[in-house]
């Protein structure tokens, strides 16, 4: 193992419910791992635990090597951590809050000033530096959690739903962001939103009800589901007739009847593994007479794949 | 250090924003003006010659005096680590490069710096006094010295009431009881009746201790006493930062 942050065997047990299951994983130097799992699957939980808020039950963090428990000052200080519930100190200015923070981060007092800006800048807070917390909205408060993680150029940033409350603009930017500090960065990023995972990451880790389901990178997650090709056929015909005749064809797998609309119906036709069955649905429906009037492939969805594998594949 | 220094002076400037400092530091005024005037009064008095000297009735001699400093301990403490675990601050403060000590540290730096400033204002008083009739400020020093102390072991307390709860009424009520507590241990010597186990209620009495300090004795024994409470409540409210139970 060489990752930049090593989890093994991690379990959270609350008094009666548990949070986390014996879950491992690492994050290797530089990558965005993202980390999806629906509402209540505990990835706010192991990431306290990364930044050694939470202690773990039973099992260990590495990060750098360095064991989280006995070494949480050094880890802390590679570690910029943005919470899930982004909450800052109302009373106090945007800069004068990112002024502190750079202190509380040892920055050098030479170049706190300098960092600050370079931050504000990055996150697009300069405009309201003057302007009180407690005033800002949310998409605002959020990006300057932002820049506070940034502030002491951690090695490693652990982001508990970045995106959150922010409008679609803001978030594009903070992808973007996100996926800029990657090259020089690693980072951990939690979301229950699926293009994030597909935009901003290399690899994902899917977890739920505090058990890791699969990792991998969001390309071939997708390709494991759409390993079978699924296809939408909508042609005139007697129903029975052209299912009977649709399951015959060489390469089809299954075939189930969707619906039916004008006269036309729908069938969904399941191909085997590698097989193309597009050519012989249309050679079919041409020798037979029968009218086609849609032939689609499905394209699954990384939610797709989220959904099947929160749901079945855990049994 | 820097960090210490950086997070106490962020606690001192916090206090002050908050609309609770100038409550507490009206309710204060009022309560030691109050004091003053009476004391003026008894000392213009002809017929009265107070067998005690002043500073013993500004610092300890009127029951305004100990309501003040009882008071304004779980005032000043109440909202250190309530407010910033209910509003979830406490997630980014921990998740600082900062340990725990220096954190309990300048929470308790913070409010004990306050609570001294609210005294220095009572100053003006023995200023005026000084400006009309000669006064000997060794006794009122040692006062300001003892009352300094005292009031750190009662925000010591206060501080670890706040690290226990995210409500800051829920605080203030449980280190006004724990400090009334440990206020009354001295009371106890009446119920004891061996000598030996009388001194060592006595040693624990924080009043017991105060005396000296009004009269202007100052004595390192109390001040050693204090100053081992306050470590011993600190170092509690480290242990309940780290323990996981009440985090978060």
């Amino acid at each position: 193992m060489n990752g930049v942050i090593e989890a093994s065997n991690l379990t959270k047990r609350y008094e009666t419910v548990t949070a986390l299951d014996r879950i491992s994983f690492e994050v290797r130097q530089g990558e965005i791992m993202g980390f999806l799992g629906p509402n209540g699957a505990g990835k706010t939980t192991t990431l306290r635990i990364l930044t050694g808020l939470l202690a773990p039950t039973e099992g260990s963090v590495r990060i750098d090597g360095l064991d989280v428990e006995t070494h949480s000052l050094e880890i802390r200080q590679r570690i910029g951590y943005l919470p899930e519930n982004v909450s800052l100190y109302p009373e106090l200015r945007v800069q004068e809050y990112l002024a502190y923070r750079a202190k509380l981060k040892g920055v050098a007092r030479s170049k706190r000033r300098e960092r600050v800006f370079e931050v504000m800048d990055r996150c697009a807070v300069s405009d309201v530096r003057r302007q009180l917390i407690g005033r800002l909205s949310r998409g605002y408060r959020q990006r300057v959690a932002l820049a506070d993680c940034l502030i002491g150029r951690p090695s490693i940033l652990i982001l508990d739903e970045p995106t959150v409350g922010l409008d679609p603009h803001q978030i594009r930017q903070t992808r973007e962001l996100i996926k800029s500090l990657g090259h020089t960065t690693t980072i951990l990023l939690s979301t229950h939103v699926l293009p994030e995972v597909e935009m901003a990451c290399h690899r994902v880790t899917i977890i739920n009800k505090g058990a890791i389901v699969t990792v991998d990178s969001p390309d071939n997650l997708r390709r494991r589901l759409t390993g079978r090709q699924v296809v939408h056929v909508e042609l005139q015909g007697d129903p029975s007739a052209v299912e009977e005749a649709l399951k015959q064809l060489a390469g089809v797998a299954r075939v189930s009847r969707k619906g039916e609309l004008d006269g036309f119906t729908t069938f969904e036709v399941e191909g085997q593994a590698g097989c193309d069955v597009r050519e012989a649905i249309f050679q079919l429906a041409v020798s037979r007479r029968w009218t086609l009037r849609q032939l689609a492939q499905v394209q699954a969805s990384l939610e797709d794949v989220f959904i099947h594998l929160t749901t079945h594949e855990k049994e | 250090m820097r960090n210490l220094i950086a997070l106490t002076s962020r606690e001192w400037k916090a206090f002050w924003y908050s609309p609770v400092a100038y409550g507490v530091g009206a309710f204060f005024l009022l309560m030691q003006g109050w004091v003053f005037w009476l004391l003026v009064a008894v000392l213009n008095d002809p017929r009265v010659d107070p067998p005690w000297r002043m500073s013993q009735f500004f610092f300890g001699g009127t029951f305004f005096y100990w309501l003040s400093v009882l008071m304004i301990a779980p005032l000043l403490t109440m909202r250190c680590f309530s407010e910033e675990k209910r509003t979830g601050t406490i997630e980014v403060l921990l998740t600082a490069p900062v340990t725990n000590w220096q954190v309990v540290l300048a929470k308790f730096f913070g409010a004990w710096l306050s609570y001294g400033a609210l005294w220095a204002t009572t100053a003006i008083f023995f200023g005026m006094l000084r400006w009309l009739t000669p006064l000997d400020l060794g006794p009122i020093l040692s006062g300001y010295l003892g009352t300094w102390l005292l009031g750190g072991v009662l925000i010591a307390v206060g501080v670890l009431a706040s690290s226990m709860t995210r409500n800051q009424v829920i605080a203030a009520v449980m280190s006004f009881v724990l400090i009334l507590l440990l206020f009354s241990i001295g009371f106890l010597d009446v119920f004891v009746t061996d000598p030996e186990s009388s001194k060592i209620v006595q040693y624990l009495s924080l009043l017991d201790h105060f005396r000296d300090f009004s009269k202007g004795i100052v004595d390192s024994r109390p001040i050693v006493f204090y100053c081992s409470v306050m470590a011993i409540v600190l170092f509690l409210t480290v242990r309940t930062l780290a323990s996981p139970r009440w985090r978060a």
